[in-house]
């Protein structure tokens, strides 16, 4: 109960040291293999988060885009889609711009938007992909969030580009208008497009606690009011299930998407491969899965494992973070899987948990691969679901984990809610970090910055300093003991820790979750860079 | 086991309706199952009547968000109201002294339980921290037409 005093000292002080200049430390000059030129082509982005303009509340906030570097730290051209809420502006035009790169992947990212720019920090992880979070703070907006990019195939930019069957997951807010909506809402499924023809589409939804469930079919085509978008972007406008979309092409194996009537969702579309099993006696895996979302008690995390055998599920662990509250779960039982036999790829995995004996765990799946996939939960009580999440699933590979390959320069992210005591009253509000650090001997060294948005402010260039904790092999598979930590501490004049429970899904990614009841509950990721 | 749970709702919700100590003494004397309060249930819905001692817009009791210690006839009760910033701008605030109703429910946060609000009405003003499902409403919630055309203007 004493940490939250300590933290919110501490979240001050680093706005007093950001402006006083005294006593700040500072991340040593950073080393890398990365320079301007590392960022080179057509990227599609991704952040979803909270804006605020004059006179209004903090509002939540999804963008899809794409913009094109040059190598040399300009942006030369780009567009994006922008849904605030449900309120949409479509295809602005991004006018310029520029970036800068550090050795180590570390940078900044400028989007001009006519006489409006947005700020992005970024961490490559290759030359190919990032990670970034929105530190826009300027007279016109403040906005934050965290998101990605990836480097697009211009030669897909076409509506057949988009081929074969896709599993998706799109998440945020629903289309209803009447208050107290927008409500919060998870729409994952699959489909399958040729030639602007999307087929063979099944979803599951989770709106609002409400469960559904169905076939649908729909369209993907060029933007007709912004015809040239297609060819120069990737952009174009997809109806699936009866709502509208704007999406991006990475490459065939990768849309994004975001939603433009109505409601605020976006997402990605993955394409689904041919090694997705097709039965559940091929399935000899161990998973990892995180999912994040809103349930009764405010903001909630999930980050869990668990052995598949066929259907036979052992060594199911999870921890959650629910409304700051943090819940560990041991050992669950009566654990399965089922496949789908009529949807490729979509199963549930449901168990039981000893924590709560008459609501057991339960989530549908949709893998894209024999390793990836997306999940939404699906638990509920006598009186309903219990909360609104989804997330990611990916097989656990490469272990043992440990600190021999556990190892090098990795980015880290994470995202959710804090309190915050840099407005005008203390508040919980949208937290986004982003670091590169390197890791040796699972201790963490690196540099951050993070956004606390009630600030409205972001703070640059955090010292970023921590360790891992790497339990037996690292799988978590072994019960309670076997969890693995870390913990992060940032610092500028005043330093802030924050201890999180990781899984590995191999040595160039992990999940993680914060594991303490504090007044803070984010998840995010630890990817290593190429 | 059906038969326990639906009396011990019961009580709970009469508890509810007649006043907050009641369902204190209800919290106590017959705990509340947890792994029901896990959902918001609106037929297990009451309000609690009477006047505010503490508010806290970001309180270090879980769960996180704003707080209200509130004081009925016949005690304290601390009520969690979700975000503040979706009562700031719905324009109420809430002084020590003040005469509020309050429409909710017991949930639980892990294995302990808390009292929460779904409608906050002060005089002839209400506003709805909650929906009917229970998940906490936002600030996009409030906005007026102007304000959510304006919205447009995000980049």
């Amino acid at each position: 109960m004493k940490r939250l005093p300590l933290m919110l000292v501490a979240a001050g002080a680093f706005w007093s040291a950001a402006c006083s200049g005294n006593g700040i430390v500072n991340p040593p000059p950073p080393v890398g293999k990365y320079s301007k030129a590392s960022l080179n082509g057509q990227y599609a982005f991704v952040t979803n988060g909270e804006s605020f303009t004059g006179g209004l509340s903090a509002t939540p906030l999804a963008r899809t885009g794409s913009f094109t570097a040059d190598g040399l730290g300009n942006i030369t051209a780009g567009v994006e889609d922008v849904n605030a809420a449900g309120t949409v502006s479509p295809a602005l035009q991004i006018t310029g711009g520029s970036y800068t790169v550090n050795a180590d992947g570390r940078g900044t990212l400028t989007l001009q938007l006519g006489q409006n720019s947005i700020d992005f920090g970024i961490t490559l992880t290759s030359t190919s992909d990032g990670l970034m979070i929105d530190e826009t703070s300027n007279s016109a907006q403040s906005s934050t969030g965290s998101g990605n990019f990836i480097k697009q195939t211009p030669g897909s930019f076409q509506v057949s580009g988009i081929a074969g069957p896709y599993v998706f997951d799109f998440s945020g807010l629903d289309g209803n208008q009447t208050i107290p909506c927008p409500c919060p809402e998870s729409f994952i499924g699959e489909f399958t497009a040729n030639n602007g023809a999307v087929s063979a589409g099944f979803f599951d939804d989770n709106d609002n606690g409400n469960f559904n469930g169905a076939s649908f079919a729909g369209t993907i085509a060029q933007d007709p009011l912004q015809a040239a978008t297609l060819s120069s972007f990737g952009r174009g406008v997809a109806l699936i299930a009866g709502q509208n979309y704007v999406f991006y092409i990475v490459d065939s194996t990768r849309v994004r998407f975001v939603s433009t009537n109505g409601g605020m969702l976006s997402g990605d579309a993955v394409a689904q491969s041919n090694t997705a099993p097709a039965n559940v006696s091929s399935i000899a895996s161990s998973f990892v899965f995180i999912v994040a979302g809103s349930s009764i008690n405010g903001g909630i995390t999930r980050v869990g494992r668990f052995t598949a055998n066929g259907a036979t599920v052992t060594n199911v662990l999870e921890d959650t973070n629910d409304g700051g509250h943090f819940i560990k779960t041991d050992g669950g039982t009566n654990a399965s899987i089922t496949l789908d036999a009529a949807n490729p790829g979509r199963g549930n995995l449901t168990f039981t948990d000893p924590n709560f004996l008459n609501a057991p765990g339960k989530y549908v799946f949709y893998l894209s691969s024999a390793t990836q996939g997306v999940i939404q939960e699906q638990t509920v009580n006598n009186s309903g679901a219990v909360d609104v999440a989804d997330g990611t699933i990916a097989a656990q590979t490469g272990s043992p984990f440990s600190s021999s390959n556990i190892s090098g320069t990795y980015a880290l992210n994470w995202s959710g809610l804090s309190l915050q005591n840099g407005g005008s009253f203390a508040v919980q509000d949208e937290e986004d970090m982003l670091s590169q650090v390197n890791v040796t001997s699972l201790n963490l060294k690196g540099a951050a910055d993070i956004f606390q948005f009630q600030s409205g402010v972001p703070v640059f260039d955090l010292v970023t300093s921590g360790s891992l904790s790497i339990a037996g092999d690292g799988t978590s598979s072994t019960g309670a003991s076997s969890r693995n930590t870390m913990s992060v501490t940032l610092t500028k004049s005043n330093s802030t820790t924050v201890n999180l429970v990781v899984y590995f899904v191999n040595p160039q990614l992990a999940f993680f979750t914060n594991n303490q009841n504090m007044n803070r509950i984010v998840a995010g990721v630890l990817k290593t860079q190429q | 086991m059906i038969h326990t749970n639906k009396i011990r709702l019961g009580i709970l919700t009469l508890g509810i309706v007649l006043g907050s100590s009641l369902w204190s003494q209800a919290q106590l004397a017959t705990r509340p199952d947890v792994e029901q309060l896990r959902s918001y249930n609106v037929s297990r819905e009451g309000f609690l009547l009477g006047t505010v001692v503490r508010f806290t817009t970001a309180s270090d009791t879980s769960p996180m968000g704003a707080h209200v210690l509130f004081q009925t006839s016949s005690g304290q009760i601390d009520v969690h109201l979700g975000d503040a910033r979706v009562l700031k701008a719905a324009g109420l605030e809430l002084n020590p002294g003040d005469s509020v109703r309050i429409v909710g429910e017991p949930l639980a946060s892990g294995d302990s339980t808390y009292f929460a609000a779904r409608i906050v009405q002060k005089g002839a003003q209400a506003v709805a921290v909650r929906n009917t499902k229970g998940f906490l409403t936002t600030p996009a919630s409030v906005l007026t037409p102007a304000q959510k055309e304006a919205l447009r203007g995000v980049r």
